[in-house]
């Protein structure tokens, strides 16, 4: 799979999936830290979440519209096509894959239902202070707006997770497989191989 | 007779045996009963900053007065000991209200503080509401962080 003897450099992220990917990090991280350490009126941490709303329903509706590397339906694959990566992923040379390979797509779709889930459960969540209150807190029972708060808590750790798996593969990919996915993802050109 | 007096022999010495159970669930159920009462007067104070309830001044001033009162009860005594979450049914109260008493004790402190005041501070009108309810409601949360299971 790997092409490194006959790469090019080819534009492989949108500047609109871009923004995007910088800017949910910046906000997620943001958001995260909030959630943790930030003022017990969580006025900033709402705002946020409802910026990250906005970003995620972008992404979604890019996975269908958008540019072929973005879309869904071109970087999800079946099991053996998974299995078929794993199998070269720990060769020391670049993957040059065009875009999401098949084991990073699982990871996207992760991030993304997690956050999903995190919005979600953040806008049912009654924590019983009457200052955070969810905006949707009244509209479902008061059991669920409950349980709600237990599972954005969990949502935050799987969130912690995901992002620092994240930062780890991208440290194994520019230290063991010598390929940078930092820079692409800021200016769209990646070097990728022939498959 | 005799059997009445052994029977009554028993139950004596038994007493504390029951009274100590008793004395959990009634710690329990005056805990969520005080909860409940904060909630109550919360609800008021939080419909009215959200324009949900018509502000009127006298009813502000009583939900602040009664949160006032209930801030200087002595609530960390009613947590005894056998009472935490996982001890007993229904209770949220985590394990480190005992493991680190004088936090606990500082986080209810500082609701008093939040409170105090409260009853004149909501008075001169429907925008004097949010800022009390916002200091309270921090108190809450600030505490259930610690202090509260997430269940």
């Amino acid at each position: 799979m790997s092409g490194s003897g006959e790469a090019r450099k080819i534009r492989v992220w949108d500047p609109a999936l871009r923004f995007f990917h910088w800017a949910l990090a910046i906000l997620v991280i943001a958001n995260w830290l909030l959630g943790q350490f930030g003022p017990n009126i969580m006025t900033l941490h709402f705002w946020l979440g409802y910026a990250i709303i906005a970003l995620l329903a972008f992404r979604i509706v890019w996975g269908f519209v958008g540019p072929a590397p973005a879309r869904f339906g071109s970087f999800l694959r079946g099991p053996s096509a998974v299995a078929g990566y794993v199998r070269h992923m720990f060769d020391r040379s670049p993957s040059n894959w065009e875009g999401h390979n098949p084991l990073g797509a699982l990871s996207v779709v992760a991030m993304l239902a997690v956050l999903v889930w995190q919005v979600g459960t953040g806008l049912i969540s009654d924590p019983e202070d009457f200052v955070n209150v969810g905006p949707l807190a009244g509209d479902v029972s008061s059991a669920l707006s409950k349980k709600a708060v237990a599972w954005h808590h969990l949502g935050g750790t799987l969130v912690l997770i995901l992002v620092l798996l994240h930062i780890a593969v991208i440290l194994f990919y520019r230290f063991w497989k010598n390929e940078d996915l930092i820079r692409p993802m800021i200016t769209g050109w990646k070097w990728v191989g022939r498959r | 007779m005799r059997l009445i007096s052994i029977a009554a022999a028993a139950a004596t010495v038994a007493l504390p045996i029951f009274a100590h159970a008793d004395q959990k669930e009634d710690v329990l159920e005056a805990r969520h009963g005080y909860m409940k009462m904060l909630s109550v007067n919360m609800a008021t104070l939080a419909g009215m900053a959200k324009g949900e309830i018509e502000y009127d001044e006298a009813a502000a001033s009583t939900a602040g007065a009664n949160l006032e009162a209930l801030s200087q009860y002595d609530l960390p005594a009613l947590f005894i000991e056998g009472t935490a979450h996982g001890e007993l049914d229904d209770s949220d109260a985590l394990p480190a209200i005992w493991e680190k008493p004088e936090e606990f004790g500082t986080k209810y402190a500082a609701f008093a503080e939040a409170a105090a005041g409260a009853s004149e501070a909501v008075k001169g009108g429907q925008a004097n509401v949010g800022p009390v309810l916002q200091k309270l409601g921090g108190a809450c949360k600030d505490c259930h962080d610690d202090f509260r299971a997430k269940e």
